[in-house]
Order: C-alpha cells, then structure tokens, then sequence
C-alpha cells in the first residue's frame, strides 16, 4: 500500500471528514512530510472507492461552498488494520536487529 | 478593510467561534465571554467587529478575513474550471464542485490564477482518474458493454467499407455508360456485409438465433460456395474475424439492444468517417504513403478511444482482433500485385490469423480478470 493512500485511510479512521480536512489531517500526521495536493488526493480517493474502501458519507453546503465528507468502509477499516499489523511486524523485526546491531558495535 | 463593510452571519459565527478558543485558552472570564458574544451578535460592520475583539491576539487576522467566501465565479474559479474541463465528463458532474471548494478554500486570499504546480497536480490527477477502471459494481462490466456496442458497429463497418469503396470507384473511374452493369456487382460486394447487418435487427428479436445465424454465415465464409460468388475470397481474414467477432458478441453479450443505447448516431457518424479514411483509397497518393497515413490515423483514433473511458479501451482490443488482418492486407499491397497470390498458403494463414487468436486470449483472460474482480467486491 503506498504512503499516501496509507495516510488518507488514517486520516478517515478519525471519522468521516471532507476533501480539505483530509489534506490538512495527511499534512499534521506526516508532521509536514507529506503534502497532498487537490488532484493527487481525489485521484486516490476515486480509486479507493473503486476498491470499496472508502465512501461518501454525507454532503453539506458551506460558507455558499459544496463539502462532501468520505468515511472508511468496512472493508477499507480491515485494510488498514491488516496493513498496520504488517507493518508493525516488519517494524518489531528491524528494531530487534537493530538492537543487536547496537550491542555488537 | 474598510471598517464599514456590512457583515454576513458567517462572519459572526467566525467571530463567535475564536472568542470561544480565547475563553479555553484562559483570556477571557466567563461573564466576559458572554457579554463579548452578545457585542458580537449586535455587531453590524467590520468595525464593530474588531471593538468587541481589539485586545485579543489574531484579532486583525480574524478582522480581516473577506466578508465571504471568493465567489465560485471569479476569475480564480474560472481558471480552476478550466483546468477541471479535463476530467471525464461523468467524474465531473458528481465532483467538480466539491473539487473547486477545497481548491478556494486552500487558495491564500489575493491569489488570481491558479499555480504551476497546482495545474500540474490536477491535470495528472485527471489522467489517472481517466486511466482508472470505473466502479466495480456499476451495472454491466465494461468488457460485455463492449462487446454489445461491437454488434452494432462492425456491421456497420462492415457494409460501410466495400459500399464506400464501390461508390467512389464507380464514380471516380467508371464513365457513365458502365452504370447499367452497376447492381450486379455492388449486390457480390455487398451480400456478405449485408447478411451480417441482417443480424443487427435479428439480434434485437432474438438475440441467440442471431448468434445462431452468425456461425452459419461465418461457416458459408470459411467453407462454402468459391468466394467470388459472394464478392469474398475465403482468405478474407478481416471478414472471417468480424464474423465471428460478431457472432462471439452476440452470444456472450446483451446484443444490439444494449449496444443502441450505448452508441448514438454521433458515433455512427464518427464511425463511416474513420472507415472512410482507413478503408477507402479516395485521395490519389502512392502505397507507402497511403499506408503510413492509414496506421497514423487508426492510432490517433485507437488512443482517443483508449483514454475517454475503460469501455472505449476495451472496444480498442476488441476491434484491433478484426484490425490486425487489414492492416497486414494494407502492407502486402506495398508489394507488387503477384506477390500475395506467390506466397505459400500455410504462412500466409497463420501471418493472418495468429495475432488475432493472440489478442482474442488476452481480451478472454482479461474479461475474467475483470469479472472475477468486480464480484470480489461485490461480495
């Protein structure tokens, strides 16, 4: 799973949230690493509706403007869990090394 | 800003909403946080607004901020249109103002036109969204829309082609007196084509009789009466595929009825002419130069159908099955006219019809590929 498309996932487990609060999430969990642009970021969310793992939620109008909020599907929430566990586990296993690379130097 | 500027509830509401953050940060008691929400509720103007706010921090920001969103016509949303015209038309109508929000709202406010970066950004996005399959379980899966759309259109290129042909050679080369032998041998070119656009309004009936009629014709092609009879020759590979084509699509698709209300009679238009410049021989030019004009001209079409939808990349593969052979036929006339006749039969067959038997492999592996996607997730 690429970066991005692991980050709007995250950003939707908070709860449903539209375009905009999606970038500024991506922005604050990659601590500014990672700036997601309008375009690249409806192009993921296309494709991750295509993929069933994520939704429209619900649509208000604000400030004159259209905002529509996405949510995670029930398959996108065990996409991204599968994914942290995979993630976690490669992680445990390079900390360990890492660890007896330390001890050894 | 001008201080006397009126305004909006939304403005107020801002205002309100950043007197709470100061009430949570400790700035103000909770009997001035009141008596400050209701200022602000009688507030009038920008200058009213800035009193009630003077001594907290943020307040000219907050102040400043314009009396409404930029409006969705301006020249910055226009320009932000224009860059959105190169999504897919269907992508548009359910996201284009829901795109051009975020757009205004990340805009900084004296911002006129929209960045380098930002055009860049958004018309890739419009490539990929282009490039992506559309929705897993909306409707029919493309590949048998497509194939329903072929049982509509070959027939029509089918009779297209050697009427276009007789017709401009009638009138190009043959003087008048020679129009009495005319139905004769318009009726041997045409009988085949038109037994196979027999089957379009036979398919909207009785959908496998057609499917049924169309492996008898495509027999008769292969196995029956010397070609000449039916202004044929049996090696006329691209007539043998788009039979069978035909055939294929009726039997595993919805059939014309579905394919009519895919194609309309724009496409039908768009169709002739494509078959008039790849097919017919109208404007004098020499071999090579005829045949390098007919591959640039089934490219610029193949890849504009290609990137409109999935459905028109799928019709590309299809088509290109009963494609391959006439350009192949297209080739060989570079050489003189007795070298097709000299070449042994068993090559020539298989120089024919094996790409073709290559590409109806792909486009079947790729039909299941799809279905079995689509009801992965339909599940």
């Amino acid at each position: 799973m690429r970066e991005p498309t692991f980050l709007i996932l995250t950003a939707l487990a908070a709860g449903p949230q539209h375009g905009y609060g999606i970038m500024t999430d991506v922005a604050q969990i990659s601590e500014g690493r990672v700036r997601l642009r309008p375009g690249t970021l409806y192009a993921a969310l296309n494709r991750l509706v295509v993929e069933d793992l994520v939704e429209a939620d619900r649509e208000e109008v604000v400030d004159a403007r259209l905002r529509r909020y996405y949510r995670l599907t029930r398959h996108g929430t065990g996409r991204l869990a599968a994914e942290v566990e995979r993630m976690r586990r490669h992680t445990a296993v390079a900390a360990r090394r890492l660890e007896l690379l330390g001890g050894t130097a | 800003m001008d201080d006397r500027l009126r305004l909006s509830d939304a403005d107020r509401d801002h205002a309100a909403a950043l007197l709470r953050d100061h009430f949570a940060a400790g700035r103000l008691a909770a009997g001035e946080l009141d008596e400050r929400l209701a200022a602000i509720l009688d507030s009038r103007t920008l200058g009213d607004l800035r009193r009630v706010l003077d001594d907290l921090p943020g307040a000219a920001a907050a102040s400043t901020r314009p009396s409404s969103a930029p409006p969705r016509h301006g020249q910055l949303a226009r320009g932000y249109r224009r860059l959105l015209a190169c999504y897919p038309a269907w992508y548009r109508r359910a996201h284009e103002e829901e795109i051009l929000a975020v757009l205004m709202t990340g805009a900084p406010p004296g911002k006129r036109r929209p960045g380098i970066a930002e055009a860049a950004d958004l018309l890739w996005g419009a490539l990929r969204i282009r490039c992506q399959p559309a929705r897993a379980d909306g409707g029919e899966p493309a590949w048998r829309d497509a194939l329903a759309v072929l049982t509509v259109i070959v027939p029509l290129i089918v009779v297209a082609r050697p009427v276009l042909n007789e017709t401009q050679f009638v009138l190009l080369q043959h003087p008048p007196g020679l129009l009495a032998g005319f139905p004769q041998w318009v009726l041997n070119a045409l009988a085949a084509p038109l037994a196979l656009a027999a089957l379009v309004p036979l398919g909207l009936r009785m959908r496998r009789l057609a499917a049924l009629a169309g492996a008898g014709l495509l027999v008769w092609l292969l196995f029956g009466l010397p070609g000449q009879a039916f202004g044929i020759a049996i090696g006329d590979a691209p007539a043998i595929l788009a039979t069978a084509l035909v055939t294929a699509a009726l039997a595993a698709s919805p059939g014309p009825r579905r394919g009519l209300q895919i194609v309309t009679w724009k496409h039908a238009v768009i169709v002739v002419i494509a078959t008039t410049l790849v097919c017919t021989s109208v404007i004098p030019m020499d071999r090579a130069t005829r045949l390098v004009t007919r591959l640039i001209v089934i490219a610029v079409i193949a890849a504009g159908m290609a990137l409109a939808s999935s459905l028109g990349r799928w019709l590309v593969l299809l088509l290109a099955i009963a494609a391959y052979p006439l350009l192949l036929f297209f080739g060989l006339s570079l050489f003189p006219p007795g070298f097709r006749a000299s070449l042994a039969p068993a090559p020539l067959i298989a120089a024919y019809y094996l790409p073709s038997l290559a590409l109806v492999i792909l486009a079947v592996v790729a039909a299941r590929r799809a279905s079995s996607r689509s009801a992965k997730h339909a599940a």
